[in-house]
C-alpha cells in the first residue's frame, strides 16, 4: 500500500518537477537572473502579484462579512447563498473567464454601467483585479466560516458580563479569534491568484508590459521553445508556492496549538 | 448591594423554566441556588447576570432596589463565572483578568499603572502570580477557574454571579476550591448567588440555600434549618439519605410496625396513612428491646469500609428495607451479623401524610 | 405605567446579538455583494447561451466539433478519475493509520500540486515528455506521442487533480482514528476486510465528495491541458478548450452553449456537496 503511494507519487509528482529544476539549472546564474529580470517579466510579475494581493486584500473585507453573515443571521436565501459561495471553487477557469470578460465589457451587464462613469474594467488591469476576486473569495469565506460558526456563545456572554459593548466584544475577542483563519484565507486565495490562467485570459487584453500575468507569459515562451524562459519563470513562481504553502501550514500548526480546545 | 428578583416567569418554547418565582438576597449574603437539572437555577442565575429576560412584565429584577430588569447585560456589573469558564483563549492570564477593566469607556477607565496594580492584587489573591503570562491552554481546570473567579471580581462588580463554578473539576479540587471560595467570601464580602446541583457544596459554603424544583423555590433557610426542618419530602430527600417508613399517624404521633413514634406536627383526630422519613443517623439499634419505643428488624447486610458504618435491615412485620448509619464505635459494640435480630428506635422523625409528592 | 413597561420591554436584547438595523446593514451588505459577483455571473451564463435562440444552442451542442470535445473530456476524466481515487484512498490510509519516516513530506507532496499554478502543471510534462524534453528523443524514435495528444491531457489532468481525494479523506480518517479498526483487527478481520467492511463504510461521504470535486476539477481543467494539448479540434480539445476556440472565432452564443454545460456540471457539484454536508451533520447528531 505504502509502496503503490510513493511509486504513485513519485511518477505523477515528484519526476515532472524534477524536469522543471533541472531544465532551470541548465541555464546559468547569469541567464536566470536576465531571464527573470526582463522588462516584460518584471511587468508581469508586478501585476499578477500586484493584482492577487490585492484581490486577497479586498476578499478579506468581503469575505469576513459573507462569512460573518452566513454564520450567524438567518435569512431567507441563506441556504443557497451559502451553497453558491463555492460557486468560483466549482466553475471551470474557462467559464468563469469568458463570462466576466463579457459581463464587464462596455456593452455587458456590468460594464454598462460603469462606462458612463469613465471606469473600464474588461481589457485593463482592473479586470485582471475583478478575476481574481472572483476565483479568491471562497478561499476566504470558507476558512473564516467554521472558525465563527464554532466560536462559543459563552465566551461572547463573558464579555458582555465583564462590560464590552457589541462592538467592544467583536473588536477585542471575535476578531481576534477568527485572525488566523483570515490570514489563512488570504494566503489561499493569495496562491490561487498568483497562479491563475483561465479566469484571467479572456478578461485581459494581454498586452506585454501592460496586462499580461507571469502564467500566460510562460505559455508564450513555451510555445516561442524558449523552455529556459519559461521554467526560469515557473522556478520562480513554484519557489513562492513552496514559500506560501509552508506559510499557510505553519499558521495553521500555530493557531492550533494555541486555541486548544479546552 | 442587595439583589431581588420579582414574579420572574420563564419559558423555552414550550418548556416552562420558571414560574413566578421572588427571592431576596441581602447586601454581602452568599446564597446557593440548589437543585436537580431542570430546576430553572440556571435560568435564574443568567436572568440576574442579563443574559436571558422574564417573560413577563411583572417579571423584575432589583440591584439594591434599582430596577434592572431592561438593562443590558453589559452595563449591569454583575460578575459572572461559567461552569467551562469560558476564557479567552487568544489572551494570557493577565489580559483575561484586566479586560473588564480595558473595555470600560474612555473616562472611567483606570490608567495602565492602575490596572496593573489592581490585576497584580487579583493574581495574589487566587495565588496565581507565577502564571500571569500563560495562556488558558496551558492551565489546568482549578486554575482556570480561579482566573475565570478573578476576572470577573477585577470590575468590582455589585454581585457575583456563579454558574456550577466546580461542576467541571475532579472531586479532590472541587473541596478546595469550596474552601477558598468561602475564604474569599468572608474577606469580600460580596453580593454572591451561586448555582450548584451538589447539595454539600450548598451547604456547605453558603449562608442561606434556595431549593428550586420544577421552577418554583420550594424552600429557603440556612443550611441547619433546611436540613434539620425540610419543609417537603422532595427537599427532605434531596438533601442527604433518607428512610420511608410506610405507617399511619395518629393524634401527633406515627404508628410503624405495632410501635408508636412521636411525629410533631401530625396533629389531626383521624388514624391517616402516612409516610414516616427518618435520617440513616438518627436511627438506634439495639439487641434487645429497650425500655423506648422500637420495633423488630432483621440484619440483611452490613459494612464497615471507610469512616463509618452502614447496615441494611428489614423491618420483621412487612419486609420494608432501610438503612441505618452507625460510628464505628457503635458497630463495634453491636457486632450485627446477618440474618440476626435486632431492635430499631427511630429519632426525629419527620411524617408528610400519604399522598404528598416526592 | 404598563405603556412604559411594554416599552422597555420592547427595546430588550439578547447580549450577544446586535441592534437590528446593524444586523440588517450587514446581511443587505453581504447579499447585494454575492449577488453581483456570483448570482449575475451565473444568469449571465445562460443567458448568453441562449442568446441566439434555443435551435442554436442545441446546434451547438450537437456538432461534431463539440461532441469530440465532450468524449475526449470523459475519457480524460474517465481515466483521471478513478486513478486519484485509488491513490486518495490508499495516501490516506497510509498516513492516518501508520506512522512512518518522511509521512510529512508525503503529506507536503499531496498538497502540491494544488499550490502550483495550472500552467506550470502542463509545463512539466511538456519538460518531461516534449519535443525536447528529457524522454522526447526516446519518444520519438518509436512513434509515441504524449504531448499534443490524449495521453498528455491525461496526465496533465491527473497531476492536477491528484490531491482531491485525498485531501478530503485525510482529515476525515484523521478525526475518525484507528479505534473501528482496532476493534475489527481484535475480532479477527483481515487487513482487506478491515478496510472494506469498516473503514470504507465510515468514510463513503468524504470519499463521494472528494471523488465529485475531483471530477469537476478534471471535467473543468484548463490551464494544464491548454499548455499540453495541441489546441487540435476534434482531436485534443477538451470541453473548456472547445469553449475557448468558440470564443476566440467570436461565436459567443456558441461558447456559452457549451460553458453552460460545465456550469450545470459545478452547480450539481454545489448542490451535492450541500446535501451532503447536511446528512454528515445530521449523521452527527
Amino acid at each position: 500500500m505504502l509502496g503503490f503511494t510513493l511509486f504513485y507519487s513519485g511518477l505523477i509528482v515528484l519526476i515532472p518537477l524534477a524536469a522543471t529544476f533541472a531544465k532551470a539549472s541548465a541555464l546559468s546564474p547569469l541567464q536566470f537572473w536576465h531571464a527573470v529580470t526582463a522588462p516584460r517579466v518584471l511587468a508581469s510579475f508586478r501585476l499578477s502579484f500586484g493584482a492577487a494581493f490585492l484581490a486577497a486584500l479586498v476578499n478579506l473585507v468581503f469575505g469576513l462579512l459573507v462569512a460573518w453573515v452566513l454564520a450567524r443571521y438567518r435569512f431567507w436565501c441563506k441556504r443557497i447563498m451559502d451553497a453558491l459561495v463555492d460557486l468560483p471553487f466549482a466553475l471551470p477557469t474557462a467559464v468563469a473567464g469568458i463570462t466576466l470578460a463579457t459581463l464587464y465589457a462596455d456593452n455587458g451587464w456590468i460594464g454598462r454601467w460603469l462606462a458612463p462613469l469613465g471606469v473600464k474594467v474588461a481589457y485593463t488591469q482592473l479586470g485582471v483585479f475583478v478575476a481574481l476576486m472572483f476565483i479568491g473569495l471562497p478561499f476566504v469565506v470558507r476558512t473564516v466560516q467554521p472558525v465563527l460558526e464554532d466560536l462559543d456563545v459563552e465566551i461572547e456572554e463573558a464579555a458582555a458580563t465583564l462590560g464590552a459593548s457589541r462592538w467592544q466584544t467583536f473588536w477585542r475577542v471575535i476578531f481576534p479569534t477568527a485572525r488566523p483563519a483570515l490570514l489563512t484565507g488570504f494566503a489561499l486565495a493569495f496562491a490561487r491568484g498568483v497562479g491563475e490562467y483561465g479566469s484571467v485570459i479572456f478578461i485581459s487584453s494581454n498586452l506585454p508590459g501592460k496586462t499580461e500575468i507571469v502564467p500566460l507569459l510562460i505559455v508564450i515562451k513555451l510555445e516561442q521553445f524558449d523552455y529556459a524562459g519559461a521554467t526560469a519563470l515557473a522556478v520562480v513562481m513554484l519557489v513562492v508556492s513552496f514559500a506560501l504553502l509552508l506559510l499557510i501550514n505553519l499558521l495553521q500548526w500555530r493557531s492550533s496549538r494555541h486555541y486548544a480546545r479546552i | 448591594m442587595s439583589v431581588e428578583v420579582r414574579n420572574i416567569t420563564k419559558k423555552f418554547g414550550r418548556y416552562p423554566a420558571l414560574h413566578g418565582v421572588s427571592l431576596k438576597v441581602a447586601s454581602g449574603e452568599l446564597v446557593a441556588l440548589l437543585g436537580p437539572s431542570g430546576s430553572g437555577k440556571t435560568t435564574l442565575l443568567r436572568i440576574i447576570a442579563g443574559l436571558e429576560f422574564p417573560d413577563t412584565a411583572e417579571g423584575r429584577v432589583l440591584y439594591f432596589g434599582e430596577d434592572v430588569t431592561d438593562m443590558p447585560a453589559y452595563k449591569r456589573r454583575a460578575g459572572f463565572a461559567f461552569q467551562h469558564y469560558a476564557l479567552f483563549r487568544h489572551l494570557d492570564v493577565f489580559e483575561n483578568i484586566a479586560f473588564g477593566l480595558r473595555v470600560r469607556s474612555r473616562w472611567s477607565r483606570p490608567r495602565e499603572a492602575e490596572i496593573r496594580e489592581r490585576v497584580g492584587k487579583l493574581l495574589q489573591l487566587i495565588q496565581l502570580e507565577s502564571l500571569a503570562k500563560r495562556f488558558p491552554s496551558q492551565l489546568s481546570g482549578g486554575q482556570r477557574q480561579r482566573v475565570a473567579l478573578a476576572r470577573a471580581l477585577a470590575t468590582e462588580p455589585r454581585v457575583l454571579l456563579l454558574d456550577e463554578p466546580f461542576g467541571a473539576l475532579d472531586a479532590k479540587v472541587r473541596k478546595e476550591l469550596r474552601h477558598w471560595l468561602r475564604q474569599l467570601h468572608e474577606e469580600i464580602h460580596i453580593t454572591t448567588l451561586f448555582v450548584t446541583h451538589d447539595q454539600e457544596e450548598a451547604l456547605e459554603v453558603a449562608d442561606r440555600v434556595a431549593i428550586l424544583r420544577e421552577g418554583h423555590i420550594e424552600q429557603i433557610g440556612t443550611p441547619e434549618e433546611i436540613y434539620d426542618h425540610p419543609a417537603t419530602p422532595f427537599v427532605y430527600d434531596f438533601l442527604g439519605n433518607v428512610n420511608l417508613f410506610a405507617g399511619h399517624a395518629r393524634e401527633g404521633a406515627v404508628i410503624i410496625g405495632g410501635t408508636k413514634f412521636p411525629a410533631p406536627g401530625m396533629a389531626g383526630g383521624s388514624e391517616t396513612p402516612a409516610a414516616a422519613f427518618v435520617r440513616p443517623h438518627d436511627i438506634h439499634v439495639t439487641r434487645e428491646p429497650g425500655g423506648a419505643a422500637t420495633f423488630a428488624a432483621r440484619v440483611k447486610h452490613s459494612h464497615a469500609a471507610g469512616a463509618l458504618a452502614h447496615l441494611e435491615l428489614e423491618r420483621l412485620d412487612n419486609g420494608e428495607p432501610f438503612t441505618v448509619q452507625l460510628s464505628k464505635e457503635q458497630f463495634r459494640q453491636l457486632r450485627p451479623r446477618p440474618g440476626e435480630r435486632v431492635y430499631v428506635e427511630l429519632r426525629n422523625v419527620r411524617v408528610f401524610p400519604e399522598g404528598d409528592p416526592t | 405605567m404598563e405603556a412604559v413597561v411594554t416599552a422597555k420591554t420592547a427595546r430588550r436584547r439578547s447580549p450577544t446579538a446586535e441592534p437590528p438595523l446593524v444586523r440588517w446593514l450587514l446581511i443587505t451588505g453581504a447579499l447585494l455583494f454575492l449577488s453581483l459577483f456570483l448570482v449575475v455571473p451565473l444568469l449571465a451564463v445562460f443567458a448568453q447561451a441562449f442568446a441566439k435562440g434555443p435551435g442554436y444552442y442545441f446546434k451547438t451542442l450537437a456538432d461534431p466539433l463539440t461532441v469530440s470535445a465532450i468524449k475526449l473530456t470523459f475519457i480524460t476524466a474517465g481515466i483521471a478519475v478513478p486513478m486519484n481515487c485509488v491513490f486518495g484512498l490508499a495516501a490516506a490510509w497510509a498516513i492516518t493509520k501508520f506512522d512512518f519516516p518522511g509521512k510529512n513530506v508525503l503529506t507536503t507532496l499531496i498538497d502540491l500540486p494544488f499550490s502550483v499554478s495550472p500552467v506550470i502543471s502542463g509545463m512539466v510534462y511538456v519538460l518531461v515528455f516534449g519535443a525536447q524534453g528529457w524522454f522526447g528523443p526516446w519518444l520519438i524514435e518509436h512513434d509515441i506521442r504524449i504531448i499534443f495528444a490524449v495521453p498528455g491531457l491525461v496526465l496533465a489532468t491527473t497531476f492536477v487533480t491528484f490531491p482531491f481525494v485525498a485531501r478530503e479523506l485525510i482529515p476525515l480518517m484523521q478525526a475518525q482514528g484507528c479505534v473501528d479498526e482496532e476493534a475489527a483487527r481484535v475480532l479477527g478481520a483481515g487487513g482487506w476486510q478491515t478496510f472494506w467492511r469498516v473503514t470504507l463504510p465510515n468514510i463513503k461521504w468524504g470519499l463521494l465528495y472528494g471523488v465529485i470535486l475531483c471530477n469537476a476539477r478534471a471535467m473543468g481543467e484548463f490551464g494544464a491541458v491548454s499548455v499540453v494539448s495541441g489546441h487540435i479540434g476534434g482531436q485534443t480539445n477538451t470541453i473548456p478548450l472547445h469553449v475557448q476556440f468558440l470564443y476566440d472565432s467570436y461565436n459567443q452564443a456558441g461558447a456559452f452553449a457549451v460553458a453552460s454545460v460545465l456550469t450545470f456540471l459545478a452547480l450539481v457539484t454545489i448542490a451535492l456537496k450541500a446535501w451532503i454536508e447536511r446528512k454528515e451533520t445530521r449523521l452527527k447528531l
